[in-house]
C-alpha cells in the first residue's frame, strides 16, 4: 500500500481484496426457450384467481384497524374540562424525528395549569407516523388515532393546527377514548431501591 | 502554589481559594448550590462536603476527620488531603438531594430552566430517583416579585445566592429571606420590587428554575438554543455574552465569565437591548438613488458600482474632499476594511471616528461605591468600540479628526463625497450632520434603520447589528475581545464584513480571522488576539 495517495478522511475506499468477480453462469437450452419459465407464472397466476380474495375494495369498504395501536392522524386530547391537555412541555417537539411539530407556548389562562399552547401546529405531510410523540408526552395528550384517509388539496390544508387536531379528538373519542393519564406522583412503586446507608457525619 | 491531594490525586491550586473551587477548577464535579465564586460565602447548602485528614489532637497523626467539612467554606493549604469520593460523602449527598426535593413540584416539563437545572443533573448524578415523602407537598404559588422577574417558591433551594446578589453586588438588597427553618422563602420587601439595573443576573446565578426570567418565559426549551460566544454592543464595559439562538432568532443573551472586564455579570440594558435586531423596519436592502426612484442592485454588483462612483468623483474634485465617518459599533475589521477602502481611492481623504452616544454617567456597583472599588459598572458610553474605531482611523493616516470636528468641517462644505457609518439601535442623526450630508455630491450611508441621511443618500447599505456579524471590539480600558456570530443576517441582506471585503479588493468568504492576521501588518496589537477564541469556563 505504500505507493497509494492520502485517502481524505472521511473517504471509505474498496480493499482489491474485497472485491470478488462473479461470472454469469451459461443458460442451458430449455431455459434459452424461456417458455416453462412463463408457464410457471401463468399457473401461479391462475391459481390465485380461485383462492380467496384479500383486496380491500376502498373507499367503499374499509379496513378493521386495531385501533389501540393504529398510527393514523394525530389528535390532540381534551382534558375532563373540554380544554386542550397539552401543558406545552415541547416533549413532542424533541422527540420527533422529522421535525413536523411546532409549539408556540404561553401562560395559561387557567389557575391550575402553568403553561399552554397557543398554537400546535402538525405538518401531516411531513410527519412519518412513528407515535414517538406519543411516547414522549407526558401527560397524554397528543395521542394517534385510526383515522387514515387524510386527503386535502394544498400542502396548507395538511398543516393541522390546534382548533383541527382537537376536532380529530371530538370526532375519535367515542371509537379511541383517552387514556386516564396517571398523574405523575411521587409515591414509591412498591419496588424502591435501596437507599445508600445513612451516614455522615451531621 | 499550594498542592493538595484530592481523591488520591495531587492538584496544584491558586492560593487561598476554597477546595471546591480547587476541584471545580482541576475538573471534579463537586455538587453545590449556594456557592458562587462572585459571591460570599455562606455554606449553606451543605451538598459540597468532603472528608478531610487532620493532625489528630492528642497524637498529632494525620487522619480523617470523625465530621464532614464544607469545601467552600475551608480555604486551600499546602499538604491538605481531602476526598469527594468517599460512601459518607455520597450518603450525604443523596440524603441533600433527597431533601431539595421535598416539597419540589417536578413540573420539569413545564419548567423553564428544565435542561440547564442544577436539581435535574444533581439528582441525576448525586441523587436518587424515588422520594420517601408521603406528606402532601407545600405548595406556594408564584410571585410577581419585579418587573422582569418571576419567583416560583416551591422550586426554590433557599440557596440565598439571589439575596447575596442583592446585597454584594447590586448593593441595592430588595431580596431576603423570610421565615424559617423549612418555612423558609426568598421575598422582596413590601412596596420594594426587585427593579435594578442589575436584577437578571439573579435569574442566571439561581441554579434552579425558582427565579426565571420573564421575557424568556415559555418561549423556549433550553435544549433548542444554538450559542454563540460573543460581546455586549451595548455599552464600552464589553461584557463576554452568549448569544442564544434557535432558527435564527435571538431568544437571551447570557454573560459568560470574564475575569476583570465583567466576571460574572452583565446588565439589564444589555442582556434585553438585543431587540431591535428582530425589528421589522430594518434595512435589508442595498438602495441606490436613481432620480427620485430607488432601485436594489444585486450584492455582487456593488463593489464595483461604489468604486467607480468614487473613483469619478476624485478624478473630479479631488481626494481631499472624501470624508468617513467610522461609527463605534463597527468592529475593527469592518472599519479597517472601509478605511483601507476609501484610502487607497483617496489617499488624502478623511478618516474620522464616528457619533459616540452617551447616556447619564457611569453606573458603578455596588450602587454608592467608589468606582474604583466597584464590581460591575455600566459605562456612559452607549457604543462598544470607540477605542477601537480610533485605532484604526489614526492608522489609516490623514487627518485625525473627532465626530463633531467632522461635523463643522462637513458643514463648511469641505466634503462633497461622504462615506457615513451608523448602525445605533436609537435615532442619532444630529442636525448639522443631516444638513451637511444634503449637500454632498456623494452620499453612501451605511445604516440599521432609516433616517435622515438614509433620506438624503444615494446609495444605502444595510449595516448588521452585531450579533449577525463577527469580529472585535476594543472596550474602555482597551482589551481588544474577539466576538462570534450568532445569526444570519435578514433576509436579502449581507454581513457587512463581506461587503468591505469585496470592496477593498478581496475575494471569497470574510471571516473575522482572516482579516484580523491582515490587520496585523498594519496593527500589531491585533496579532495577539488573532489566535484567542472564547473560552468556555466552568460556571453555573
Amino acid at each position: 500500500m505504500g505507493g497509494r495517495a492520502k485517502v481524505p478522511s472521511g473517504v471509505v475506499m474498496i480493499r482489491d481484496e474485497d472485491i470478488i468477480v462473479v461470472d454469469e453462469p451459461d443458460l442451458s437450452a430449455a431455459e434459452r426457450l424461456y417458455l416453462p419459465q412463463i408457464l410457471g407464472g401463468m399457473r401461479t397466476t391462475f391459481r390465485h384467481m380461485f383462492k380467496k380474495k384479500i383486496t380491500v375494495q376502498y373507499p367503499e369498504q374499509k379496513r378493521t384497524l386495531r385501533v389501540e395501536n393504529y398510527r393514523g392522524v394525530h389528535r390532540l386530547n381534551r382534558d375532563e374540562k373540554g380544554r386542550v391537555a397539552c401543558v406545552s412541555c415541547f416533549m413532542c417537539e424533541t422527540a420527533c424525528p422529522a421535525h413536523c411539530i411546532h409549539i408556540v407556548s404561553g401562560e395559561s389562562p387557567w389557575e391550575d395549569r402553568e403553561k399552554y399552547p397557543i398554537q400546535f401546529d402538525i405538518d401531516e405531510l411531513r410527519c412519518i407516523y412513528c407515535g414517538m410523540c406519543e411516547e414522549a408526552c407526558p401527560v397524554d395528550a397528543i395521542e394517534l388515532t385510526p383515522e387514515y384517509h387524510l386527503v386535502g388539496l394544498t400542502r396548507e390544508e395538511m398543516i393541522f393546527d390546534k382548533e383541527k387536531l382537537l376536532q380529530v379528538f371530538d370526532r375519535t373519542c367515542e371509537e379511541k377514548p383517552r387514556k386516564n393519564p396517571r398523574i405523575t406522583g411521587y409515591a414509591g412503586t412498591g419496588d424502591r431501591p435501596a437507599l445508600p446507608p445513612s451516614g455522615g457525619g451531621h | 502554589m499550594p498542592k493538595i491531594t484530592v481523591d488520591n490525586k495531587e492538584i496544584e491550586c491558586r492560593d487561598g481559594i476554597p477546595v471546591i473551587q480547587a476541584a471545580l477548577e482541576a475538573g471534579w464535579d463537586v455538587p453545590h448550590y449556594c456557592y458562587h465564586p462572585g459571591l460570599s460565602i455562606v455554606a449553606s447548602c451543605r451538598l459540597c462536603l468532603m472528608e478531610m485528614q487532620m493532625p489528630h489532637p492528642k497524637t498529632g497523626e494525620m487522619g480523617w476527620a470523625p465530621k464532614l467539612f464544607p469545601s467552600c467554606q475551608t480555604p486551600v493549604k499546602d499538604g491538605m488531603i481531602v476526598r469527594f469520593d468517599s460512601e459518607k460523602v455520597q450518603a450525604n449527598q443523596a440524603s441533600c438531594m433527597e431533601y431539595f426535593l421535598i416539597d419540589h413540584p417536578l413540573d420539569c416539563p413545564v419548567c423553564d430552566q428544565a435542561g440547564e437545572c442544577h436539581l435535574q443533573d444533581y439528582s441525576y448524578k448525586f441523587g436518587h430517583a424515588e422520594s420517601r415523602m408521603v406528606e402532601s407537598k407545600i405548595v406556594n404559588p408564584k410571585k410577581d416579585i419585579g418587573p422582569r422577574t418571576l419567583l416560583y417558591q416551591d422550586r426554590c433551594v433557599t440557596c440565598s445566592r439571589c439575596v447575596r446578589f442583592a446585597d454584594e453586588v447590586s448593593g441595592t438588597g430588595e431580596l431576603c429571606l423570610v421565615n424559617r427553618g423549612s418555612r423558609t422563602e426568598i421575598d422582596v420587601f413590601p412596596g420594594v420590587p426587585l427593579d435594578n439595573a442589575l436584577q437578571g443576573n439573579v435569574v442566571d446565578i439561581c441554579p434552579v428554575g425558582c427565579l426565571l426570567d420573564k421575557d424568556f418565559l415559555f418561549k423556549q426549551r433550553v435544549w433548542f438554543l444554538k450559542r454563540a460566544d460573543s460581546i455586549c454592543a451595548g455599552c464600552s464595559t464589553g461584557c463576554a455574552i452568549r448569544v442564544d439562538q434557535n432558527e435564527e432568532v435571538v431568544h437571551r443573551l447570557k454573560p459568560r465569565y470574564n475575569p476583570g472586564v465583567n466576571d460574572w455579570w452583565m446588565c439589564d440594558e444589555g442582556r434585553f437591548g438585543f431587540k431591535y435586531v428582530h425589528d421589522k423596519k430594518r434595512i435589508v436592502k442595498p438602495m441606490l438613488r436613481r432620480g427620485k426612484e430607488h432601485e436594489t442592485p444585486v450584492w455582487d454588483a456593488l463593489s464595483d458600482i461604489v468604486e467607480y462612483r468614487f473613483e469619478q468623483h476624485v478624478a473630479k474634485h479631488g481626494a481631499a474632499s472624501v470624508g468617513v465617518v467610522l461609527s463605534p459599533m463597527m468592529s475593527c475589521e469592518e472599519a479597517w476594511l472601509l478605511a483601507k477602502f476609501i484610502r487607497k481611492i483617496a489617499p488624502e481623504s478623511t478618516v474620522a471616528t464616528g457619533f459616540v452616544p452617551v447616556e447619564g454617567d457611569d453606573q458603578s456597583f455596588p450602587v454608592g461605591c467608589k468606582p474604583d472599588e466597584a464590581k460591575f459598572t455600566i459605562r456612559k458610553e452607549k457604543c462598544p468600540n470607540r477605542l477601537g474605531v480610533e485605532m484604526i482611523s489614526r492608522q489609516a493616516g490623514g487627518e485625525i479628526c473627532d465626530f463633531d470636528t467632522f461635523v463643522k468641517k462637513a458643514g463648511e462644505g469641505a466634503f462633497s463625497a461622504m462615506w457615513i457609518v451608523g448602525g445605533y439601535p436609537n435615532p442619532w442623526v444630529p442636525k448639522p450632520l443631516a444638513t451637511a450630508a444634503a449637500k454632498a455630491e456623494l452620499l453612501v450611508v451605511q445604516d440599521i434603520f432609516e433616517n435622515a441621511l438614509t433620506a438624503e443618500a444615494e446609495l444605502v447599505l444595510p449595516a448588521c447589528a452585531w450579533v449577525e456579524r463577527d469580529g472585535c471590539f476594543v472596550n474602555h480600558a482597551g482589551v481588544i475581545q474577539p466576538f462570534e456570530r450568532a445569526v444570519v443576517p435578514q433576509e436579502g441582506g449581507r454581513r457587512d464584513g463581506q461587503y468591505l471585503f469585496e470592496m477593498a479588493g478581496y475575494t471569497g468568504l470574510f471571516t473575522a480571522d482572516r482579516v484580523r492576521e491582515m490587520m496585523a501588518e498594519d496593527l500589531s496589537q491585533f496579532a495577539e488576539i488573532a489566535e484567542l477564541v472564547p473560552v468556555p469556563v466552568h460556571q453555573h
